[in-house]
């Protein structure tokens, strides 16, 4: 298939970065070390938000919501890591990321678990919060810890494929 | 690698030739031909990583969270009610126990020729015991929920993440360091 040449374009400019240039020279080792970061980041995560939104779903009552939610920075941090890491995956070899449909769905997949959690934080987590250790969640607050848990499964799976999607 | 190093011991040799023709009739298998994706569903390799790796979020962060409660992040939580976590931290051991050993019969030799396999197992070994410490000593006893954690437990916690660190590197290296891909 004809290349988009802007992507092509936008693929060359990345692969010339210093960054990406300078973490490629670090020799062998440097893309299996950034992967195990990677890796541990994915678990920070999951084992943070995955879990905050598991307690939403109605699993593990008795853990109040604030209390539970100071997890939320582990995660954070494991995903600040992925994004650190994953930006020398794409700056030290552009051509495989830029054209793979499986990171195109992954990217896809991070939007829309970013835009659920900024609903999430502007319109339903003050509320939720407040609520009892024991407290079933409204609907509205199960149905976005469902769209967070399934994107982020969404985006290891496709994460996860990528590299059987090279151009 | 028969016949150098270590198997230039007749013992050893003999030892390496059992073992590889152990390898052929593992690889020459129905079922490891499939995991390969040679026949039929090529796309059997991709989707076992797939929940191999999903397994191990799951798996690994239920224990880090465990862990980080019990060095005192998110000391609100009743670390008892976590317990009710550890259902799906065993659904995902199971998950990744058959796609492990699916991918062990797809690449036998891969793995058991490669030390670094072993370290990855022994680690996750390890890490499993200790969370089965935490199941018994400190998920299972109310005193935990707001008094302090004892000594033990957090340098078993800290013990815990550094060998999920440890079987994760291990894991993710086994495609870098392997010395042979196929016997046959």
């Amino acid at each position: 298939m004809e290349r988009n040449p802007t992507l092509q374009a936008l693929s060359d400019w990345l692969e010339s970065t210093w960054l990406g240039n300078a973490f490629i020279d670090q020799g062998y080792w440097s893309w299996p070390m950034a992967e195990s970061l990677h890796f541990m980041g994915l678990c920070m995560l999951v084992g943070s938000v995955g879990l905050v939104d598991l307690r939403m779903l109605g699993m593990a009552r008795g853990i109040p919501l604030s209390a539970i939610h100071r997890l939320i920075p582990f995660g954070v941090a494991g995903f600040l890591l992925n994004i650190m890491t994953g930006s020398l995956f794409v700056l030290g070899d552009a051509d495989q990321y830029i054209f793979n449909d499986a990171f195109r769905f992954k990217l896809l997949f991070l939007a829309v678990a970013g835009i659920n959690m900024l609903t999430f934080y502007s319109t339903a987590f003050r509320d939720a919060k407040a609520l009892g250790p024991d407290a079933d969640m409204p609907l509205k607050v199960k149905l976005m810890a469902g769209i967070s848990l399934a994107c982020w499964i969404g985006v290891i799976t496709a994460g996860r494929l990528i590299t059987f999607y090279r151009p | 690698m028969l016949g150098t190093g270590i198997f230039a011991l007749p013992v050893a040799r003999q030892y390496g030739e059992i073992m590889e023709a152990f390898f052929i009739w593992l690889e020459s298998g129905s079922l490891s031909i499939w995991v390969r994706g040679e026949t039929g569903w090529h796309m059997a390799f991709p989707v076992i990583i797939v929940f191999h790796a999903l397994g191990m979020g799951f798996l690994v962060g239920v224990a880090l969270a465990i862990n980080a409660r019990v060095l005192g992040i998110a000391q609100g939580i009743p670390i008892t009610i976590m317990r009710r976590f550890l259902p799906v931290a065993l659904l995902a051991l199971v998950v990744n126990a058959v796609s492990g050993v699916l991918l062990l019969i797809g690449y036998p030799t891969k793995a058991l020729t490669n030390p670094v396999f072993y370290v990855k197992l022994g680690c996750i070994g390890l890490a499993l015991w200790n969370l089965k410490w935490f199941h018994t000593h400190i998920l299972a006893n109310s005193v935990y929920d707001t008094g302090d954690m004892p000594k033990k437990a957090k340098r078993l916690a800290i013990a815990s993440t550094v060998l999920w660190v440890a079987a994760i590197i291990a894991g993710r290296l086994l495609a870098y360091t392997y010395v042979k891909l196929m016997s046959i």
